[in-house]
């Protein structure tokens, strides 16, 4: 059930049926809490639309457009770095996996008795690292003391990252 | 100076990269969606950010506007939409966003100062003084209905609600910055409305 001042507010609105707008107009002219009422919300009415627009600083627009033009200068910028490291990172391991098949593939020896019995001989020129002499304890401490400062670099960088986009 | 061409004029323009255009129609609304982003952020630096924030984002968009409906209801709902996605970050550092507690506070302290200089103040101060006390929510839709020319049928696009739900809610904000102006104009609410 709508209260007089909900059925007023509709009647300034214009918001209610074409029979309801006639009910009301009648209860205006014909009853005085009702003329009263309609006075009241029709200067409060009025009172609301003179309401005033807060005015952004001299330079907003400005600001817009020179936030619009950053975006803009980084995207390309984004693109351009991404596509090169991706293409280099992909024809490094391209030509990698093709000299291994060269490699695999000139050295392949089928013999006549058996197509099963495939050997592999790496080319004589080629030298495989003595990792025994390589791999000694001083170069795996080392190797682990930099992969321990490396984790601690990339969680402590990944932390402050969540941190600020929190904060943001 | 602004020109006079129509909002839809001005993004036909700027899709075709004139970035001026966009400058006219940023002109055009910016005084509106700056108001309507401090009935959230309570504070101009805030304000500016989120207005900017919209702006921006407008533009990233602009290809993707309908034109179904008004340009300026479109990008209303831009405002409505950033400026929730900010009062839920703010949140928390607040209470809660439907705490009325929390504008009651300033109220208090306003009144306050106001009593000792309420002879020096225009009504629209006041009035504007009372709409800043109102939950966000409140100011909007009597920020829409009042100064942003939507209907009905356009707050409830912008709000994402249906259009009964923004004529209760009207009438209820209508209701609430009633009592707040006759609360801060105390006995002198008469003589002024």
């Amino acid at each position: 059930m709508n209260t007089i001042e909900e059925k007023l507010w509709n009647y300034i609105d214009g918001t209610c049926t074409p029979a309801e707008q006639e009910d009301i107009a009648r209860l205006i002219e014909q009853d005085e809490a009702y003329a009263a009422k309609y006075a009241e919300l029709t200067a409060l009415n009025a009172e609301f639309a003179t309401m005033e627009l807060d005015e952004p600083p001299m330079a907003f627009s400005y600001n817009v457009l020179e936030a619009i033009r950053y975006e803009k200068m980084l995207a390309p910028l984004k693109a351009t770095i991404n596509k090169k490291i991706i293409l280099g990172i992909a024809a490094f391991f391209v030509l990698s996996i093709v000299a291994l098949l060269a490699v695999v593939c000139s050295s392949v020896q089928v013999s006549g008795n058996s197509l099963i019995e495939i050997s592999i001989k790496l080319p004589d020129n080629l030298k495989v690292l003595a990792t025994t002499s390589m791999f000694n304890k001083t170069f795996m401490q080392g190797f682990f003391v930099f992969d321990v400062i490396l984790a601690l670099f990339l969680t402590d960088s990944y932390l402050r990252r969540k941190k600020a986009a929190k904060q943001a | 100076m602004q020109s006079k061409l129509s909002d839809i004029e001005l993004i036909e323009q700027t899709l075709a990269g004139n970035q001026f255009a966009y400058a006219d129609l940023v002109k055009r609304h910016q005084r509106f969606v700056f108001t309507l982003a401090m009935r959230f952020a309570k504070g101009r630096e805030d304000a500016e950010e989120i207005a900017q924030d919209c702006f921006v984002k407008a533009y990233r968009s602009l290809a993707s506007f309908q034109r179904q409906s008004k340009f300026s209801t479109w990008l209303y709902s831009i405002v409505y939409t950033t400026a929730m996605t900010f009062l839920r970050k703010k949140r928390v550092d607040t209470d809660s966003i439907d705490d009325e507690g929390t504008f009651v506070q300033v109220e208090s302290q306003q009144s306050a100062f106001d009593t000792n200089n309420i002879e020096n103040k225009s009504r629209s101060f006041y009035l504007n003084q009372a709409i800043e006390q109102l939950l966000p929510d409140d100011a909007t839709i009597i920020t829409l209905f009042y100064k942003g020319e939507q209907s009905l049928e356009e707050i409830a696009q912008t709000m994402g609600i249906e259009t009964n739900t923004v004529k209760v809610k009207l009438f209820r904000a209508r209701q609430r910055l009633k009592e707040k102006l006759e609360r801060n104009l105390k006995h002198e609410v008469k003589e002024l409305i």
